[in-house]
């Protein structure tokens, strides 16, 4: 595979994925803090529901690198 | 768990609940009335009583929160302290108290005052040395920012044209950077100024009401000895508080010790149902204490009051308070497990498989010798600023035993402070974090699944008791997860080609015995608990950032020209990368407990263990 295609795959499969975790969390993060203003006993919940979306751009940067790997082998 | 039932004549009802606190270890439930037995309802006399007793406690507490310390309590018998004397004693020691904070508060508020002048204590020095005349001037205090140069020329070009040569502005810089300015007008030109300054955007301070009298010289003269009384003034309240503490501290204890015993007592009888003679109520108790509660009860009583338990067919499993009891080393992590709801009455307690597994993978994802050096010195800190029995104690615990592993995967890699392990000699063991990504993220995998399946395991273990198809379902599941990871293993050939086909073969097999023990959703379920395995991959990504991350840090330090520089910001990214080291591990692996692990067989609903027991200020009740 051409390098530049390479580093483009790369950087889109973690790039994408992180702009959607991003996404994600600005909608779940006000919501949170809303919710803990008002029951601070569910921090535990708001920040698993924070960290939830995060799977998306951690899967990315394993493929990233799976492409890197694989690419330049 | 036991769950029992009291007995015993009405009149003794206080006298058994006293004797059972003694014990500590019974918890009572709200009894349902029938016609025979209603609501013990408090008469008024007891009403006025708890009234009584609930304002005592509140005069207590606060008296004891405003002393800040807590003496060893009196030895005098509580007995001896009769509630209008307790109360008396309590009111006393409160309003005293609360006086004495009241004056420091006015103190300190005065002092801050003060100090926001005392940049101009200089310039006054510079003005009352300079022999210039103060009578009928008119005094600004100002404060210029820092680079605020352009203002002052502007101020200063805005008052010659509006006033001449009828005013003096004096400017002294602070140790802050700020310039502590005064402005001197005559008193007719006083409004002309304000208005000026105003424009300007310059708010003058205002002085304190007790400084706004007299000459310019003379307040700041005084604000300076008002100063400098302060410290001694400070010191008197503090001599009268720990006086009130030696005169009254012991008893102040004593009192809200006994007197939270008898409002938990008191609070406890409304849970009582009641004949004209006699009382009963239910309670559980660990089964193995409920021979010496009836063995107390009899030698206290004699034959008066009864004990039954009442038969496990009577109760359902998740009516029983829950007390979660694991070996000293574990008992830290029991403040992970609690983050989440208490898990039912009978279910599997999570601890100790969160006390092995959460460190590990802190300790594979961190994995660095001078991290985990850093987080142990961190630990310990906090552990010796930290009373037992708390919060900030068993972070403590779990930091110390997080940094451990952390120091000896650091070893595994042979990883210190990123790659400067590797420069001073320290060799990877089992692999180098930086290049060897493949093998690392095969070690997360296979954790991963070593967790689900255990997880699923103990899914299994738990529905066995009660749902059998469904046990069965999750030890199937179990095995099917760990035969598609094999097969996975054979395709990519990290295991003989040959095993391959017998392994889908098995799988086929197994897969229609799943769906009948689990139902038509088994394969979408088996597919999200796949996906739960590949969520360990986390552990990988998350170390490998921390990593790159370090070894970013190091190649800083010859990056910029000087090595002073270079090795300033080596440390400074340094510092950040241990705090999001240690940060985002914690949570990746809070989620992969709650969501990935606990998801596969946790029960949550029980109802926390609260047994009638002794107050102690630490603990609330012992």
């Amino acid at each position: 595979m051409d390098g530049n295609w390479l580093y483009l795959s790369a950087a889109l499969a973690v790039g994408i994925p992180a702009l959607a975790t991003g996404w994600a969390q600005s909608r779940i993060g006000p919501a949170a803090a809303a919710t803990l203003a008002e029951k601070p006993e569910l921090t535990v919940t708001v920040v698993l529901l924070i960290a939830i979306p995060e799977t998306v751009a951690i899967l990315g940067f394993v493929v990233s690198v799976l492409i890197l790997l694989q690419g330049g082998g | 768990m036991s769950r029992i039932r009291v007995l015993g004549p009405r009149e003794e009802l206080q006298s058994v609940l006293e004797r059972i606190q003694d014990l500590g270890l019974v918890h009572f439930v709200d009894f349902a009335e029938t016609e025979a037995l209603t609501q013990l309802v408090l008469t008024p006399q007891q009403e006025r009583h708890l009234r009584n007793v609930r304002r005592v406690v509140e005069d207590v507490n606060t008296a004891m929160r405003l002393l800040g310390e807590t003496p060893a309590p009196s030895r005098r018998a509580a007995e001896s302290l009769t509630l209008p004397r307790a109360a008396l004693i309590a009111g006393r020691a409160r309003r005293a108290l609360e006086g004495l904070e009241d004056r420091r508060r006015q103190l300190e508020e005065e002092r801050s005052l003060i100090l926001k002048f005392q940049p101009f204590f200089s310039t006054f020095d510079k003005i009352s040395t300079s022999g210039l005349d103060l009578d009928g001037i008119r005094i600004f205090y100002l404060v210029l920012r820092v680079g605020g140069e352009q203002e002052l020329l502007r101020l200063r070009a805005a008052l010659r044209s509006a006033l001449g040569e009828g005013f003096e502005l004096f400017s002294q810089p602070s140790a802050s950077g700020e310039s502590a300015m005064i402005l001197a007008v005559s008193s007719v030109d006083a409004k002309t100024a304000e208005a000026l300054l105003s424009e300007a955007a310059v708010q003058p301070l205002v002085l304190p009401d007790q400084f706004s009298e007299g000459g310019a010289i003379d307040t700041i003269r005084r604000m300076q000895a008002r100063l400098k009384d302060l410290p001694r003034d400070l010191a008197e309240i503090e001599v009268e508080r720990k006086r009130i503490a030696s005169v009254r501290g012991r008893d102040l204890v004593r009192i809200q010790a006994s007197l939270h015993d008898h409002l938990s007592t008191i609070t406890t009888m409304e849970k009582a149902v009641v004949t004209p003679r006699a009382f009963v109520f239910e309670g559980w108790i660990p089964s193995a204490a409920r021979a010496d509660l009836e063995r107390r009860l009899q030698k206290s009583f004699g034959g008066m009051i009864e004990v039954e338990t009442i038969s496990r067919e009577e109760w359902e499993g998740e009516m029983a308070p829950v007390v979660l009891k694991n070996p000293r080393l574990f008992r830290p992590f029991e403040a992970i497990t609690r983050m989440m709801p208490l898990p039912s009455y009978g279910s599997v307690d999570p601890t100790p498989f969160v006390a092995v597994f959460f460190p590990m993978f802190f300790g594979i994802t961190l994995g660095d010798v001078g991290y985990g050096a850093l987080l142990a010195a961190v630990s310990l800190l906090i552990r010796f600023r930290s009373s037992p029995n708390t919060k900030p104690r068993a972070v403590s615990e779990i930091g110390l035993a997080c940094a451990l592993f952390s120091i000896v995967f650091g070893f595994l890699y042979g990883e210190l402070f990123g790659d400067l392990g590797h420069r001073l000699g320290l060799q990877p063991i089992i692999f180098n974090r930086e290049e060897a990504v493949i093998p690392f993220l095969g070690l997360a995998l296979a954790l991963g699944l070593v967790h689900i399946v255990i997880g699923l395991s103990l899914g299994a273990v738990q529905r066995f008791r009660g749902d059998k198809r469904h046990a069965v379902g999750r030890a199937m599941a179990a095995v099917m997860v760990i035969l598609i990871a094999l097969a996975l293993m054979a395709a990519f050939e990290l295991l003989p080609e040959r095993f391959f086909t017998p392994l889908v073969i098995t799988i086929l097999v197994l897969f229609p015995i799943l769906i009948v023990a689990e139902g038509v959703l088994a394969p979408i379920e088996l597919v999200s608990t796949i996906g739960n395995v590949l969520s360990y991959a986390r552990i990988m990504a998350v170390g490998t950032a921390s990593v790159m991350m370090a070894v970013a840090a190091n190649r800083m330090a010859g990056a910029f020209g000087p090595v002073f520089v270079g090795i300033v910001f080596a440390l400074l990214f340094h510092l950040i990368n241990f705090v999001l080291g240690v940060f985002s591990p914690t949570i990746h692996m809070l989620r992969l407990h709650y969501v990935e692990f606990f998801g596969k067989f946790f029960s949550p609903g029980g109802v926390e263990y609260e047994p009638l027991r002794h107050w102690s200020p630490r603990e609330g009740a012992v």
